[in-house]
């Protein structure tokens, strides 16, 4: 016969917390064992007890009485500045891309707002038309140095050639790599003094 | 579980009845658990209250992926924990084993002794569990209630008291072995 469980087990075997494997040597030892029967009956008379304890009674109007003493809801404040910068983003880059995919100037768009919107908006329709047109000016000199810029590198690129190029990448990446060294070795230095 | 993700996520955007729903929803089992922790109604009552209302205060805290339940009586734990060490009540260390002198429990032999079945009725055996459960070690009694009268998993109460489920085990079978005990001797 096999040794006797521990007590431990017993409670484990009631509750359905012990292993199949555990479990089926158990029930096998308890066939052959009266000591072990009885320590078993015993215990689930104390475990139907332990499980059927009964609960404490609540007042009715104790969740009334919790909810009166909280304090006033800590909602979350939605924060305004996100929605804020988002919304002026994208009206922005609304904006920017009508301009450079058809060619209408912003301040046309604009007008043309201010007129489906009708009278509210064309109270600070000037003040907005002069802040955009003087952005559309801005814009428009962006774009023209940009444009300037890209033109004069396609030229510079044509008057040096393919050897030219590489060699101005060459020397580029070489001045690079000096002062990458230079810098590491100049802290290097500063750490060590 | 859910449905108090929902409700949670309700009380924290203002509404105040997902949270009444809440309090209602474990009123019972947190007073049941306080009770049987404190021994008397009616400061079982009050810290039901001081809980929920911490329960309510850090909200924000609580993540999703656990099980609010557990979250909720991690909560009343560290109360009880708090208010004993106010009052100075002696605890029992984790980590030290229960010796409480006639009582100490003795987990290798299996001790049929005087059956408390034979002795009582299960209604009286009810009410002598009620009575031997103050008597015993705080530390025990509340991993007992938590296992039985709140019915939570061993890995529950282990999450809950921030225990190893060994441990936890060993806990549960050492309280219920006492309560034999004190039954018999009874």
């Amino acid at each position: 016969m096999t040794t006797c469980p521990r007590p431990e087990n017993l409670y484990l075997y009631l509750e359905g917390e012990l292993g199949p494997y555990d479990a089926a040597k158990l029930e096998e030892h308890i066939e052959g064992c009266a000591a072990c029967r009885d320590a078993l009956a015993e215990r689930r008379v104390l475990h139907e007890a332990f499980t059927s304890l009964s609960p404490f009674e609540v007042p009715d109007d104790f969740a009334r009485s919790v909810m009166d003493n909280l304090p006033e809801p800590a909602v979350r404040k939605a924060g305004w500045l996100a929605p804020l910068i988002a919304a002026v983003s994208a009206l922005s880059v609304g904006l920017l891309g009508f301009n450079l995919f058809t060619g209408t100037s912003v301040l046309e768009v604009l007008v043309a707002v201010n007129g489906f919107f009708g009278s509210a908006l064309a109270r600070v329709a000037p003040l907005l038309a002069k802040t955009l047109k003087l952005l559309n000016v801005l814009l428009d000199v962006a774009v023209d140095l940009v444009r300037l810029g890209f033109t004069g590198l396609v030229t510079f690129s044509r008057v040096l050639g393919p050897q030219g190029i590489a060699l101005v990448f060459g020397l580029g990446a070489l001045l690079t790599i000096l002062a990458v060294f230079g810098a590491r070795r100049f802290l290097h230095e500063g750490e060590h003094s | 579980m859910t449905e108090d993700r929902q409700l949670v996520s309700k009380a924290l955007k203002g509404d105040r009845k997902a949270f009444e729903m809440i309090v209602r929803k474990y009123e019972q089992p947190l007073t049941s658990y306080l009770g049987r922790m404190t021994g008397e109604r009616e400061a079982a009552l009050d810290f039901a209250q001081e809980v929920f209302l911490t329960a309510y205060c850090s909200l924000a805290s609580y993540r999703p992926a656990f099980k609010f339940s557990t979250w909720l009586f991690k909560i009343a734990s560290n109360h009880m924990i708090d208010h004993w060490r106010k009052k100075k009540l002696p605890t029992v260390s984790i980590d030290q084993p229960i010796d409480d002198g006639e009582d100490a429990v003795m987990p290798q032999i299996a001790d049929p002794g005087p059956s408390v079945a034979r002795k009582f009725e299960l209604a009286e055996i009810r009410k002598k569990i009620e009575q031997a459960l103050a008597t015993i070690p705080a530390a025990l009694r509340e991993l007992f209630v938590l296992r039985h009268v709140n019915e939570f998993s061993y890995e529950e109460i282990a999450d809950i008291k921030g225990l190893p489920v060994g441990t936890v085990k060993n806990r549960v079978f050492q309280a219920k072995e006492l309560l034999r005990r004190r039954m018999e001797g009874s």
